[in-house]
């Protein structure tokens, strides 16, 4: 009885130290897919591949900056010739997990005219940014990235500038850490 | 990415050999020791070799993690840029 | 790095283990040409290369046909292979050498068509075209044994 208590226990805490890292099932997209992007990076890869960026490169700074505190990547983003190759379902499956106490929608954004939908999640635990997931889908598009780890959303805005992208602006009410 | 190219990485990932693959290196490197060598370096320049293969292939896969740290960033900043002019955008 | 490479190419464990460990040795017999660690793994990847369709060759395991001519299983009514990575590797390990260490050193090294031109001493054009026209076929040959829908 004490194994058993002592194994559910150990898989509670698993659970609750993972909840800000998404289950992302979304193989069957990458076969209908006319382009696709799948990255999975934990905590090692991360640390090794941040030992070859370039602190001298205004790009590969502000990544390895951003990635510092950073225990996952994990993105899979599709793109379809075709309107209907994601379902209802797709878009559930990822929704139905951020609907967890530790979870909030921070920001949720659509274009009826255009179906384009936009949402962005934050993990918060004891009052720290454990997690992010912006979620992005079109009628041609299916994008949920995860990022696991000690966020800072500047940091996140800060991507902009780089990359040939605009600047973000911080937005009103948004948490800062 | 194409199916079948994902396919392929998978399929064609890299498998290693048996357990005593080092171990019947370095004996096979102590029998046949380089002329010009003492036997004692030509052990310690197998090993080196062997250290010095992993490195650039440890060096080749730190350059696959940033290129893939890199996608992942610069995919994460052109969605949140995205969603940055949508919002603008629908500003009275 | 150098086992993988034989062993995909080959599809034999105990030949890639023999091809792997002439390799490491002889590597340690042109030390001195060695100039550095990327040097070093340059140079076992292209002996690799040479030595597996070297052995290849000798073995004589397959007659050489081209790619069109492999042979089909019967497409019609054979339940898809659940194994998808196992059939990958039996169709690569039917074609000829030169199109199969391409898509080994593509697909396991993730060497880009101008790495693999220089490896192999061959135009990057012929890469490119042996890259497109295996890609095609294996394609083809799943699509047709029920593996993969088009």
């Amino acid at each position: 009885m004490r194994i058993v208590r002592t194994v559910t226990l150990a898989c509670a805490v698993a659970a609750a130290l993972w909840a800000q890292q998404l289950k992302l099932n979304l193989d069957h997209l990458a076969g209908k897919a006319s382009d696709s992007v799948d990255v999975s990076l934990n905590n090692s890869m991360l640390q090794f591949a941040a030992k070859f960026l370039d602190g001298k490169d205004p790009d590969e700074a502000a990544v390895k900056r951003l990635i510092a505190g950073i225990d996952g990547i994990y993105i899979r983003s599709y793109e379809f010739k075709q309107d209907g190759a994601w379902s209802q379902a797709d878009l559930d499956q990822v929704r139905n997990q951020l609907k967890a106490p530790d979870w909030s929608r921070i920001l949720g954004i659509k274009s009826a005219e255009e179906g384009d939908s936009a949402e962005v999640h934050v993990c918060n635990q004891n009052g720290k940014i454990t997690g992010v997931v912006i979620l992005v889908t079109g009628a041609k598009e299916f994008t949920v990235a995860n990022i696991v780890g000690a966020v800072s959303l500047e940091s996140l805005a800060d991507l902009g500038g780089h990359f040939g992208l605009p600047r973000l602006e911080q937005q009103k009410g948004t948490k800062k850490r | 990415m194409d199916w079948l190219e994902d396919e392929l990485r998978q399929a064609l990932r890299r498998k290693d050999p048996s357990p005593d693959f080092e171990a019947r290196v370095m004996a096979a490197a102590r029998r046949r020791p380089v002329l010009t060598m003492p036997r004692w370096l030509a052990a310690a320049a197998a090993l080196l070799v062997i250290t010095s293969a992993g490195l650039g292939y440890r060096y080749h896969r730190g350059q696959a993690a940033k290129a893939q740290v890199m996608t992942a960033m610069r995919l994460t900043g052109s969605k949140l840029s995205r969603i940055q002019m949508q919002i603008k955008a629908a500003r009275p | 790095m150098v086992f993988s490479v034989v062993y995909h190419f080959l599809h034999d464990r105990d030949t890639a283990e023999e091809i792997a460990q002439d390799v490491f040795l002889s590597l340690h017999r042109n030390l001195r040409a060695i100039q550095s660690a990327a040097h070093a793994g340059f140079w076992l990847r292209k002996v690799a290369v040479q030595r597996s369709i070297d052995a290849s060759r000798k073995r004589m395991r397959r007659p050489q046909v081209a790619l069109e001519d492999v042979a089909e299983p019967v497409a019609r009514g054979v339940p898809a292979d659940p194994m998808l990575g196992e059939t990958l590797r039996r169709l690569i390990a039917t074609l000829p050498e030169t199109p199969r260490m391409v898509i080994v050193l593509r697909y396991q090294e993730d060497l880009d068509p101008t790495e693999i031109a220089n490896l192999m001493a061959i135009p990057v054009s012929t890469v490119k075209s042996h890259l497109q026209r295996s890609l095609a076929l294996l394609r083809e040959k799943l699509v047709r044994r029920g593996v993969r829908e088009e």
